[in-house]
């Protein structure tokens, strides 16, 4: 729209407009609504955005059997049902703002904390992923297949990060408590 | 028209350095040559006219003020809300209280039952759409919730958030921008009756119009009528000067014209409603309609009625004339007149023009003003904010910010804060408005910072003591001592007895740092949890010693506090400063389970057009064992229940248990709690901005604000989940050794696994014990 729209300065503009006169024209209407904001086409995300090595990061495996949450109550299953189709629509940004909401509603539902840590693996983001799982393991009381799955993520967590011996670690905790479940 | 102070410094100056050259009517040959000459400089000038227009057209940048949002409120069954909190919202969200609700923006209630027709809203993670929905309150909680049309249940929905602030450029112009589709129908029509009748069928100008107007003006012999079409009327709004000139009315005919020949009604309509002059205040001029709606009714453009729509119209002719807040009866002439021009043009009937007349003007006493209630959170989200925008583009690119301010929360904290501080100034005596005070409440998992109060004047933007009071806070630094401690199972219990005897430490100066109970006498030997719940200082001291102060400081980083402390023996008591904010990001990380999550006030920023440019994500960190933390919490616990922090249940009811600490400083100049339930914490200094004695203790001051205000805000119990390696026991204070329940003095505690001190203590059975337990 704005040919030049990465100058935030409103000075400059005008002069710079010469060259895109005639696709402007066009877009007068979205210039319109747009005016005011300088954003770019480039727009740096101000979130941090973390990298793994590259390739699309595999969910931990076999996605888990969706442990219910103990007594949520709908407003909560209503999110975890809507991030699910975010997620599953590749939008795990959006996923995450829903379980956010959820976490405010329930802060203490141990499940929501785990999907949090399953969509920040997905999107590269081990450390927190790891973190998130921790998270969800203190809450997690007695529900030992719940604590299976997060050391599972855990366990990719730490192989993203290139910790080969502490994912094995997790791992070995989570087939204990994989087992001892059964 | 009413003029506007000058704004954009542009290259139009350069129009009166282009006139024609002057014409020297002296030979054939100069006209011969001359007259195809000056039609190049004719043709030159339309063509920089041309340019000048449309690049003022397609590159207009309104310097947009970002906007601040509260957090939006979530409703869904069962969520705790009184009548009284959703009353605020509403009022807040200035939803309209009507007989029966159909338009956004509306609702009606009887008793409990309230009918609601909420605004669609487009947050960072979709839209919200509009709700016409039926909620009913009972027992301080959601009862029903469901869609007013179709009655079925709603699981969950949400409202638009409420606008608490908006950061301006330095010459304060303000807009809110509007879509031509978001403009009521009747507003634009009558627009059109009452300006430029031609309007859709002209080129720009309307030479009948400008020769009415002109035979009008003769008559009178001033100037009594416009011929300006909207597009000239755009065009003078866009080239601020106040010049009647001929040569100026030409110019502006001429780039009517070419605006007209480029670009289509619809687009110059637009723009005319976005740029329209129809108010001021102070410093701010009001341009377009729909930040004059918000200005004059405190309403969204597409909420306005005839009458209201028929008002804003009224303004074009001349905002400061017709203001309706100063001149209310010129205003309601002039507006009825627009209704009776309406009418006559057929675009209203004769009937809805009388009954619009017969309104009021229906404009809010007060223009909602450009400073911001919240002076102090919204000094939190600016600081958070300048981290990551240029000042400049907060200023004028129309971000839209989502912070996690929860309004009631925030009218609690105030309330309970301005209260208590003069029930404090009356029960001790002292002299009016000589304490000062602040506070911070955040969410306990999320880290949202729900609110602050900065000062005893909340409103008032000066000093934020929330953030920028930095004060030594006493015993609240002892929980990192002690969780240091608590870290070593092998080694700590909260059974552990810890010596209360007389002791001295020599500094490296040579001093001797002796430090004494507030009660000044000896107990000889504590138990851990109790050292803690009574506050003592001598133990705690001989503890931290034991530890090692880096270590203490060390627990102190890892809980979340970035300042620099410096290692002396008297940080152990707590001659470390601290803000209110950096206590409550160390308390949050110890009510977070050892789990550290950084303190946030915004959620996310949008730009103008609801592209999310940032998101705040929630992210936690894990910086201390979850048992030792659950140990912590425990003994934490016991403050409210038996030591200093008791009185809380003052205001809380006994069944609501908190976790807790005080702090008082040295001749009683600092007065701190900080404390939380199952999901809000609170933080509350009390003292003097000339660092004078307060005469308060933690517990006779800052305990008894927090205190009321969790009252106000009825919190639910804290509820510590045990982690898997938290077992149990029985100890004998005295003794600190495992005893059985039923003999004197037991209590329970809990320990991690393996950490259980062994039996041994004497067991007398207390009371008339015996012979409960002789049946059992």
């Amino acid at each position: 729209m704005y040919v030049k729209g990465t100058q935030l300065d409103t000075t400059s503009f005008q002069v710079r407009l010469t060259f895109s006169q005639v696709g402007a024209m066009l877009a007068v209407l979205g210039s319109l609504l747009l005016a005011g904001c300088a954003t770019t086409g480039g727009e740096p995300n101000r979130a941090p955005v973390y990298q793994s090595g590259g390739a699309p990061v595999a969910p931990a495996p076999e996605p888990q059997q969706n442990t219910p949450a103990p007594a949520a109550s709908p407003a909560v299953v209503a999110l975890l049902q809507d991030s699910q189709r975010q997620n599953d629509a590749g939008q795990p940004a959006r996923a995450a703002a829903l379980l956010e909401r959820a976490l405010r509603i329930e802060p203490r539902n141990a499940t929501l904390w785990q999907r949090l840590a399953d969509v920040r693996l997905r999107q590269g983001r081990a450390a927190q992923a790891e973190s998130l799982a921790l998270k969800s393991n203190s809450l997690a009381g007695t529900d030992t297949p719940l604590q299976a799955r997060n050391w599972q993520i855990i366990a990719q967590a730490r192989r993203d990060q290139g910790d080969v011996a502490g994912a094995r670690r997790a791992q070995q905790r989570a087939a204990k408590l994989g087992s001892g479940s059964r | 028209m009413a003029r506007r102070p000058a704004r954009k410094p542009s290259s139009k100056g350069s129009s009166a350095k282009r006139k024609k050259p002057k014409r020297h009517p002296l030979r054939r040959r100069v006209l011969l040559y001359g007259l195809p000459l000056l039609l190049i400089v004719v043709a030159g000038y339309v063509v920089f006219l041309d340019y000048t227009i449309r690049s003022q057209f397609e590159g207009r940048r309104w310097e947009l003020p970002a906007r601040v949002y509260a957090r939006p409120l979530e409703l869904y069954p069962g969520m705790a809300l009184r009548t009284g909190d959703l009353n605020h919202e509403l009022k807040m969200l200035r939803y309209r209280p009507v007989r029966t609700a159909t338009e956004p923006g509306s609702y009606s209630r009887t008793g409990e039952l309230y009918h609601i027709v909420t605004r669609a809203f487009t947050f960072w993670d979709g839209k919200e759409p509009s709700h016409d929905i039926r909620v009913r309150i009972g027992a301080g909680a959601v009862s029903t919730l469901e869609d007013a049309r179709s009655g079925k249940h709603l699981s969950l929905l949400r409202f638009d958030p409420a606008l608490i602030a908006s950061i301006y450029p330095s010459h304060n112009e303000d807009r809110i921008l509007v879509k031509l589709s978001d403009v009521p129908p009747i507003l634009i029509k009558g627009l059109i009756a009452v300006e430029d009748r031609q309007f859709y069928s002209h080129h720009g100008i309307n030479p009948r119009a400008i020769a009415r107007a002109l035979w009008a003006n003769l008559r009178a012999g001033h100037t009594v009528q416009g011929g300006s079409t909207l597009t000239q009327q755009l065009i003078k709004n866009y080239f601020l000067s106040n010049k009647r000139t001929l040569w100026r009315k030409a110019n502006e005919a001429a780039m009517a014209l070419l605006l007209e020949l480029h670009y289509d009604k619809q687009q110059i309509l637009q723009a005319y409603l976005n740029e329209v002059y129809l108010g001021q205040d102070g410093r701010r001029s009001i341009h377009g309609v729909g930040l004059a709606s918000q200005f004059y009714f405190q309403r969204p453009v597409q909420e306005l009625g005839l009458s209201r729509s028929a008002l804003l119209i009224s303004l074009v002719r001349g905002p400061s004339y017709y203001d309706p807040r100063r001149h209310p009866k010129r205003a309601l002439a002039r507006r009825n007149l627009v209704l009776d021009v309406m009418a006559g043009q057929g675009v209203i009937s004769a009937a809805q023009a009388q009954a619009a007349k017969r309104r009021p003007l229906g404009v809010t006493a007060d223009a909602p003003s450009g400073i911001s209630p919240y002076p102090a959170f919204l000094d939190l989200v600016r600081r958070q904010l300048r981290r990551d925008y240029r000042e400049q583009d907060l200023t004028s690119e129309g971000l839209q910010i989502f912070t996690t301010l929860d309004p009631t929360v925030q009218r609690d904290a105030e309330r309970g804060l301005v209260q208590q501080l003069r029930q404090l100034e009356r029960d001790h005596r002292m002299k009016r408005d000589k304490l000062q005070s602040a506070m911070i409440f955040t969410r306990i998992e999320s880290g949202e910072v729900v609110a602050v109060v900065g000062g005893r004047d909340p409103r008032f933007a000066g000093f934020n003591r929330a953030l920028d009071g930095v004060r030594q806070v006493g015993s609240l630094i002892k929980p990192a001592m002690y969780l240091t401690a608590l870290s070593q199972p092998q080694r700590y219990t909260l059974a552990t007895l810890l010596e209360d005897e007389p002791f001295q430490v020599r500094n490296a100066d040579g001093s001797v740092w002796a430090p004494h109970n507030y009660d000044k006498t000896f107990r000889g030997k504590v138990p851990l949890y109790q050292a803690l719940a009574k506050s003592l200082n001598v133990p705690t001291a001989r503890l931290g010693m034991t530890l090692g102060i880096p270590n203490v400081i060390d627990t102190l980083h890892k809980l979340g506090i970035t300042r620099e402390i410096s290692p002396y023996p008297s940080m152990l008591l707590g001659a470390v400063s601290l803000s209110p904010l950096e206590v409550a990001q160390m308390y949050q990380t110890l009510a977070g389970g050892g789990f550290r999550t950084p303190l946030r006030s915004i959620r996310a920023v949008l730009n103008a057009d609801g592209k999310p440019l940032g998101r705040y994500p929630l992210t936690v960190k894990k910086v201390a064992s979850g048992s030792s933390v659950y140990l912590l919490d425990t003994a934490l616990e016991k403050v409210t229940e038996e030591g200093t922090g008791k009185d809380v249940h003052a205001f809380l009811p006994a069944d609501i248990t908190v976790a807790g600490k005080t702090g008082t400083t040295d001749d009683l100049r600092d007065s701190w709690f900080a404390g939380f339930t199952d999901n809000l914490l609170g933080v509350v200094w009390v003292g003097t901005d000339d660092n004078q004695s307060s005469q308060l203790t933690g517990s006779t001051g800052a305990l008894r604000i927090w205190g009321r205000v969790m009252q106000l805000l009825r919190p639910t119990s804290l509820q510590l989940t045990p982690p898997g390696d938290i077992v149990n026991a029985w100890i004998d204070p005295a003794s600190g050794r495992a005893t059985e329940q039923g003999c004197k003095g037991a209590v329970q505690l809990p320990f991690i696994k393996g950490s259980v001190p062994a039996a041994g203590a004497p067991c007398t059975s207390k009371g008339l014990n015996w012979i409960q337990r002789l049946f059992r």
